[in-house]
């Protein structure tokens, strides 16, 4: 008796997660939920919270984030099954494994990459690749500027003599990678470091303060290059890819919704480099939220008032 | 066909940073375990030689804490104390071997027959005597038992380190999520799989045969 | 101490939204190890009752609770897409071996004594099931998911690298802005539903066991 009793709570309980599953999809005002994911770092957080600050100040539908996805690549599948409708992705993303060897070339060049983007994940996956946001998010080299100083370097080629004596820090994905990882680096510059050690990105800058690490792969935009003094090595033989940030959408999306086409559009350009720089020392080490910095900084363009 | 072909490529390009990543897992795996053991053993004996309640839920209850807290969370706890790498993993999995560790070896000692230790004491033994040639050895099955388990757990949760610099096969399985690849999450799932499920398996025949040789003395 | 007030004072702004993750986290867990319920006691049943295939049953459990837990999400959610349908699928793999494990040793501890005692009085094989066998080995089972439970809770946090929810949710993005105040408002409580969990079902393992005893 009590084992039914037991067994069918669990039943009505498994019906109640059912019914739970099929969400509503219809907003208050009548329009829709669009569904976007953030990778687990901020600069894609942050222009999550402007898209949506854009999408429900302009339309009646609503935008929904879904923040701190491990990966790149699987904010990807979730697209190309449906659970996200929108994304931040860098262009470098095409040489991520997701493509045969034969159609993708790699190239360090900034436009042909994006346009290879543009094209193939258009192909592939059926996904609008928009233009550039108007930054980079490149992955660089980075030692302490001190050290720097001291032993005289300024590339990466300079770093080649004292790399045997350094730890790297980076985000493990880096150590694997194919054309662009640090396999490939190691043949292009034809040097290795002491250890390679994978990790959270934002960990890299902690080992850095208690000198666990000696270099990490930074990414252009961190402000931590700034706040904890450290010197970005010249690429000096053109080794890392460029990667531009775009918005990315479902076409189906966008085929539907017309208006989201001209949102995202409205956006090129909109946000370099420094700005960047900026909005992202705002949340990582003012602790401000996302999404007050992206509102702000909207306001201020005048997207928003 | 393919499929085998292009995986068997994908371990010659890499076997020599697999068995790396594969080596870092034992590393830190055992070195927890080792540290566990040598803590737990003597702090367990204590706490059956203590009379105070108070005290034995006390250790007891900080143990079942530390077993609590979501390893993600312990690993991020971590960090401000002790940085990154394998330091802090191995703290981490530390802590968490100890309530396995020190559960059974109390309830070992603890479940022996008292008129056992008695007699020994009649027998003339010391104290220490008594602990090193009864107890613990009658203890043995359930200290064994705990270090079985303790150590299955550790294999599989030493994956997680990968996420604050330690490496371990966590670092194979979140650089193929990372890099979109699937035979590296495929390679360090099925390593990681491998080494718990043989770990678990060598414990097993120990503990089968060190059973059979009992009987056999007996 | 200053940490401790402002601990508490992001808690406290935060409470709504910390509340939902809370019942979040453990809506995550109840649908996990129910699941887990639902189909494990009649595997443990037939692994019992085929003895043959009590070994493959087990180890094949055994197996799925040794799959590291974030390459688990990550294949999962190739197969069932992003958010909590991966993570329930998930903490349901994780749960099966303590309560098949559980149940099976429970239903086998049962005295043959007993089982031929109710073989005399008439009873069928079901019956015996039922009437002799599963209430006698509800300490065990209770145990299982006792176990079950506090792993899912723990299992749980990392959810939202697949994007799903829950107290992990604090704990992440605690990790990618370093903000220790998130990870401890994510952990703490995501630890305390861990002990709240192992002690209720502690509770009635020790009440299970004074039924049947």
């Amino acid at each position: 008796m009590r084992k039914l009793l037991i067994a069918t709570s669990a039943l009505a309980l498994l019906f109640v997660l059912t019914a739970c599953g099929g969400k509503d999809k219809e907003t208050t005002a009548g329009g829709t939920y669009f569904e976007m994911g953030t990778q687990d770092y901020t600069d894609p957080k942050i222009i999550a919270y402007m898209v949506k600050e854009l999408v429900e100040d302009q339309t009646d539908h609503e935008v929904n984030i879904t923040e701190n996805i491990q990966a790149s690549p699987l904010i990807i599948t979730a697209m190309d099954k449906g659970d996200f409708d929108l994304a931040t992705l860098y262009s470098g993303e095409v040489y991520n494994n997701h493509f045969d060897d034969d159609k993708v070339e790699y190239t360090t060049d900034a436009d042909k990459t994006l346009a290879q983007a543009q094209k193939l994940f258009n192909e592939k996956f059926d996904l609008k690749w928009f233009d550039s946001l108007g930054f980079e998010n490149k992955y660089t080299i980075a030692i302490s500027d001190d050290y720097a100083k001291e032993k005289n370097i300024e590339t990466m080629t300079d770093l080649a003599e004292f790399a045997p004596d350094l730890t790297i820090g980076t985000d493990s994905a880096w150590i694997e990678r194919g054309d662009d990882g640090y396999r490939a680096f190691q043949e292009h510059y034809g040097y290795s470091f002491k250890k390679a050690l994978g990790m959270e990105i934002s960990l890299m800058y902690e080992g850095l303060k208690t000198g666990e690490l000696d270099a990490i792969t930074a990414y252009s935009v961190d402000p931590e290059i700034k706040e904890l003094n450290l010197k970005v090595l010249e690429d000096d033989k053109g080794f890392f890819p460029p990667s531009t940030a775009s918005l990315v959408a479902r076409n189906d999306k966008l085929k539907e919704y017309p208006e989201l086409e001209d949102i995202i559009n409205s956006m090129t350009d909109l946000i370099n480099e420094e700005e960047m720089t900026q909005l992202i020392y705002e949340v990582d080490i003012e602790k401000k939220e996302p999404k007050e910095v992206a509102k702000n900084f909207l306001v201020e363009k005048g997207l928003l008032k | 066909m393919e499929f085998i072909v292009d995986y068997l490529d994908f371990w010659k390009e890499r076997y020599i940073s697999i068995l790396e990543y594969t080596y870092q897992h034992l590393v830190m795996s055992v070195i927890s375990l080792l540290l566990g053991i040598l803590i737990t053993i003597p702090l367990a004996i204590l706490l059956t030689r203590l009379k105070s309640n108070f005290l034995k839920s006390l250790v007891f209850n900080i143990a079942n804490v530390f077993q609590t807290i979501p390893t993600i969370a312990m690993l991020a706890l971590m960090i401000p104390i002790l940085g990154i790498g394998m330091k802090p993993a191995v703290t981490a999995m530390f802590l968490y071997s100890l309530l396995p560790l020190l559960r059974n070896t109390y309830t070992g000692i603890k479940s022996i027959d008292p008129g056992v230790v008695d007699s020994a004491k009649g027998m003339g033994y010391s104290a220490f005597q008594s602990l090193v040639k009864i107890e613990l050895p009658l203890a043995m099955p359930y200290i064994m038992s705990g270090i079985r388990v303790t150590s299955v757990y550790i294999i599989s949760w030493v994956t997680m380190a990968a996420v604050i610099g330690a490496g371990g096969l966590g670092g194979l399985i979140i650089s193929g999520i990372g890099f979109n690849n699937k035979y590296l999450i495929f390679t360090g799932t099925i390593l990681a799989i491998i080494l718990a499920v043989g770990t678990d398996l060598i414990f097993g025949r120990i503990e089968k045969s060190r059973n059979k040789n009992r009987r056999k003395t007996i | 101490m200053e940490f401790l007030t402002e601990l508490m004072q992001y808690v406290v702004e935060n409470q709504s939204e910390m509340l939902s993750l809370t019942i979040e986290h453990i809506l995550l867990v109840v649908y996990g190890v129910a699941l887990a319920f639902v189909v494990g006691v009649p595997l443990a049943i037939l692994a019992v009752k085929v003895e043959r295939l009590a070994p493959v049953i087990l180890s094949a459990a055994n197996v799925l609770q040794n799959v590291p837990s974030l390459a688990m999400l990550a294949i999962l959610m190739l197969y069932f897409g992003l958010g909590n349908t991966a993570v329930i699928i998930g903490l349901f793999f994780y749960s099966l071996l303590p309560i098949i494990r559980n149940t099976y040793v429970g239903l086998q501890e049962v005295d043959g004594n007993l089982l031929d005692a109710g073989k005399g009085v008439g009873m069928s094989s079901f019956q015996l099931l039922t009437k002799v066998q599963i209430p006698l080995s509800l300490p065990f089972l209770v145990a299982g998911l006792r176990v079950a439970a506090v792993i899912a809770v723990g299992v749980a946090s990392i959810a939202p690298y697949v994007g799903g929810g829950g107290l992990g949710k604090e704990i992440v993005s605690g990790i990618a802005q370093r903000s220790d105040i998130k990870i401890l408002a994510g952990a703490i409580p995501a630890a305390l539903l861990a002990i709240i969990a192992d002690y209720i079902l502690g509770f009635f393992e020790k009440y299970a066991k004074k039924r049947t005893t």
